[in-house]
């Protein structure tokens, strides 16, 4: 197979950290090589060097022979590198069309002047389409479409660029499992075309089906390159941890109904109607986790819940006293706290360092008035941060730093840590784990055991059912607004979890 | 394996955020002292340059705040017109003048509140609820006075505001304790934690509990105090009140604000950056006279370095 791109002894050292130290990374024609390395190894910045977003404290980048000590964004462009972030790049305001031939969009003439040719455009943009299987019409505005459909723009783009690397930076974080499925076949199609695609991800079981190498970073060094065909997913987890880990959380032969019930909700349905009647009790020592496909009513739920949607009925109880929790601040003065599922939109402040995010809880959850009396106290700041850097082990060299700075999985930890902070009795994680390395999940699962065992509450809601799995007592699936089935652990399997959730209201389930 | 060390050196950009408004009032300062030395090394040429800043100063204070949360108060020019000229008619019709600054400040609280409810309950964007309310107040203020000047406030009233300690005019004292208030709250208490949140990100503070219309509410209240407080100092420097007072001033402070560091998105800015930047304008304003550069030529710098000032400060900042 022919080489592509070839990355050479490439060390790239930020102010206070050298995040890559002499890493020697190559891509093949009609192959995926997979980049793999718990948070913070250098992975995104690995590939922002090839788009040329980073440059290169050392090292060298050869592209069809030629070397370079570093790239521009458009050298990286002309020389058919593209890169899909994880924050989509796509503009919402222009159609399909214009997004995949932005920057040199077709023209014709008019009379004296030139304006953009649509009819070509869509010509054009309909043969790419076909191609990575997006059913629309290119003159469809991208804030219609799904993530998916957003992503599957993305690559469209690459296409139309005439792309021959094209480098996903977790691209399957925030998709369902149907909507990976149809990645994996572009991805297929891709490669059989020839290109060379370089695919990150945290999620062990994707890698083993699509990859075909696999390099592992650690941080910042650079751990082995390998056949994926002639390795295990335990081998990956021992490159990439240097241990093994757990598969399970559950305590074996305890037996929480006979303990107390600390959290109820009996009845809730949401003004909007997307959650109705849902009833739940959890007992102190177990976690409970909430199944179901996206828009099921899951995380709607957890939002009535903490006050953050309406609510038209419905009662919620901690250790058998009710409570009401008519907004976010009240929910947290109750003793709730809720992990949200998007950190960029509902999780940090960008213009707060890691300690000022960790401490908005804390402050606000010790303050009167509404929220607004009472002083900062900096000690107490550095000392809630300083406790949640080390719990979960988030990699900064300063809890002063900037959010922004920190790696995605890092920044995952800050928004699990101002949760954390908070010190609540029942703690809600919608998708806790989006974008953390398996070792760090661990770490977490073990810590989410802790917090039920001390007596705290624990609700999960995860898309990742193998999650769901390792970690719950209980597990609710959610239809269509409603809880229609609760497992067992003992009982729960992801075939009949998935059959429960999707199952058409007439079948039994 | 990364190597970690603890300390980072400043870089430059950063030197520019802590540092860079106060290197430019000192450049200005210099070059003014190099231009006009005679002028230039008086005591009197500080307390004037003090005293000219005061107002928009203050003024900018209140509005830093509601460019933090990402909004803005136009209406604060028209806000310092109403209460200055409420406080005048008080004094003109025997109220102690005490009562009346009071009751003036007051009123500037009170225009705020207009401001804030107005905010939460459209939830149309600040930029046009106090577009509008700056027509609504400036009218008012024509209605109350039937469009002529007020003036023969009490002699303890002007007196007092003429005062100097060591040299420094009562206004500026006014405007560095309402500075020093302000950054007590923006760094000390919770309330400014939660302010500047609220401008980082409007989701994410609901989420973690801050209560967004309490806090717009509070943002333009103290917008409207700031301003009530600017209409005593113009009183107390004009000697009277008229009804097209302050007109326009609401350029000034936001330039003001903005030339200080205060980010146009919401969420980042000083204190201190918003004084240096009232001083900045109040020293060029100053300058220009002083080289008896013409008014209408004054508004074009004026106008150049607004614009001059943020771009260089995009530019340093490396933010692309
Ligand atoms: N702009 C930046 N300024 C300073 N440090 C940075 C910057 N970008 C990345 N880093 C640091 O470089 C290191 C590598 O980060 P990188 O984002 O490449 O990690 P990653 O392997 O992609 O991790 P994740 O799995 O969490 O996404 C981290 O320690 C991070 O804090
Ligand atoms: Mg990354």
């Amino acid at each position: 197979m022919k080489t592509l791109v070839e990355m050479k002894n490439v060390v790239k050292k930020f102010p206070g950290v050298t995040a890559l130290d002499g890493i020697s990374f190559d891509i093949r024609s009609g192959e995926v090589h997979v980049l793999l390395g718990e948070n913070g190894a250098g992975k995104s910045t690995l590939m922002k060097i090839l788009s040329g977003v980073h440059k290169p404290t050392s090292g060298e980048i050869i592209i069809d022979g030629k070397a370079f000590d570093h790239l521009t964004p458009h050298d990286s462009y002309k020389n058919g590198i593209s890169v899909i972030y994880q924050e989509l790049s796509v503009i919402n305001e222009l159609s399909i069309g214009e997004n995949l031939f932005i920057g040199r969009l077709p023209m014709k003439k008019l009379g004296f002047f030139e304006t953009v040719d649509h009819s070509e455009i869509n010509k054009r943009a309909r043969e790419i389409l076909e191609t990575v299987g997006l059913n629309r019409d290119p003159k469809t505005a991208v804030e219609e479409l799904s993530i998916s459909e957003k992503q599957q723009v993305e690559i469209a783009k690459a296409l139309a660029a005439d792309s021959k690397v094209i480098i996903m930076d977790e691209p399957t974080a925030s998709l369902t499992n149907s909507e990976v499925e149809s990645l994996f076949k572009i991805i297929r199609r891709l490669k059989r075309d020839g290109k060379g695609i370089v695919f990150i991800s945290h999620k062990l079981g994707e890698i083993m089906e699509i990859g075909d190498r696999v390099t592992v970073l650690k941080d910042g060094g650079y751990v082995g390159t390998k056949n994926i065909s002639q390795i295990t997913q335990d081998d990956l987890v021992t490159m990439m941890v240097g241990r093994q880990i757990s598969k399970n959380y559950q305590h074996d032969t305890f037996d929480f109904e006979n303990e107390p019930v600390i959290f109820e909700v009996a009845n809730l349905s949401r003004k909007d109607n997307k959650v109705r009647d849902v009833s739940f009790k959890l007992h102190k020592g177990e976690i409970l986790g909430f199944s179901g496909l996206v828009g099921s009513g899951r995380s709607e739920m957890m939002n009535a819940i903490f006050g953050a949607e309406p609510k038209s009925a419905g009662r919620i109880f901690i250790d058998g006293e009710e409570i009401k929790t008519s907004s976010p601040y009240s929910a947290i003065k109750k003793g709730l706290a809720m992990v949200t599922e998007n950190r960029r939109e509902t999780g940090f402040f960008h213009n707060f360092d890691i300690a000022e995010n960790i401490s908005v809880l804390p402050f606000v959850k010790t303050s009167g008035a509404g929220g607004i009396s009472g002083l900062v106290s900096k000690k107490d700041e550095a000392q809630w941060a300083d406790e949640q850097k080390e719990k979960l082990n988030i990699k900064c060299y300063s809890t002063k730093q900037l959010v922004s700075e920190l790696s995605g999985g890092n920044q995952q930890k800050v928004i699990l840590g101002k949760w954390l902070a908070a010190d609540s009795k029942i703690i809600i994680f919608d998708e806790p784990t989006k974008g953390i390395d398996v070792g760090s999940k661990s770490e977490i699962y073990s810590l989410m055991r802790r917090l039920a065992d001390e007596g705290k509450g624990v609700l999960v809601v995860s898309s990742e059912l193998p999650e769901l799995l390792s970690i719950c007592d209980t597990i609710a699936v959610f239809r269509e607004g409603k809880i229609v089935k609760f497992f067992n652990h003992r009982e729960a399997t992801e075939e009949n979890i998935i059959h429960a959730s999707t199952a058409q209201e007439s079948e039994e389930i | 394996m990364p190597t970690k060390t603890k300390e980072r050196e400043l870089t430059f950009s950063q030197a520019w955020q802590r540092y860079g408004t106060l290197g430019i009032l000192v450049l200005l300062l210099v070059i003014l002292a190099i231009l006009r030395p005679s002028f230039f090394f008086k005591t009197s040429t500080i307390t004037q340059i003090l005293s000219q800043s005061s107002v928009n100063i203050l003024i900018a204070l209140g509005e830093f705040f509601a460019i933090l949360i990402a909004g803005i108060d136009l209406s604060v020019g028209s806000v310092v017109a109403l209460s200055g000229m409420f406080m005048a008619k008080l004094m003109v019709s025997g109220t102690s003048p005490i009562a009346a600054v009071l009751l003036g400040v007051l009123m500037g609280a009170l225009l705020g509140f207009i401001n804030g409810i107005l905010v939460n309950s459209t939830g149309l964007h600040p930029f046009i609820i106090t577009l509008g309310t700056q027509a609504i107040f400036r009218g008012v203020t024509l209605i109350i006075s039937d469009s002529s000047a007020v003036f023969g406030f009490p002699a303890s009233f002007s007196r007092f505001m003429a005062q100097r300690i060591f040299y420094v005019p009562v206004a500026a004292i006014i405007a560095i304790a309402v500075a020093l208030i302000l950054a007590f709250l923006t760094k000390q208490t919770k309330l400014g934690r939660n302010i500047y949140a609220l401008g980082g990100n409007r989701e994410s503070a609901w989420y973690s509990g801050i209560n967004i219309k309490l806090h717009t509410l509070i943002v333009f209240v103290i917008s409207g105090i700031c301003a009530g407080i600017a209409g005593v100092v113009l009183l107390g420097r004009v000697g009277s009140a008229e009804p097209a007072a302050a007109t326009g001033f609401e350029t000034y402070a936001i330039a003001a604000a903005i030339i200080g560091g205060t980010s146009f998105f919401g969420g980042k800015g000083k204190i201190f950056g918003v004084v240096m930047g009232g001083l900045i304008i109040g020293v060029i304003n100053f300058g220009m006279n002083l080289l008896s550069v013409s008014s209408t030529l004054q508004q074009v710098v004026m106008g150049a370095l607004i614009i001059g000032s943020v771009t260089l400060d995009r530019f340093v900042a490396g933010r692309k």
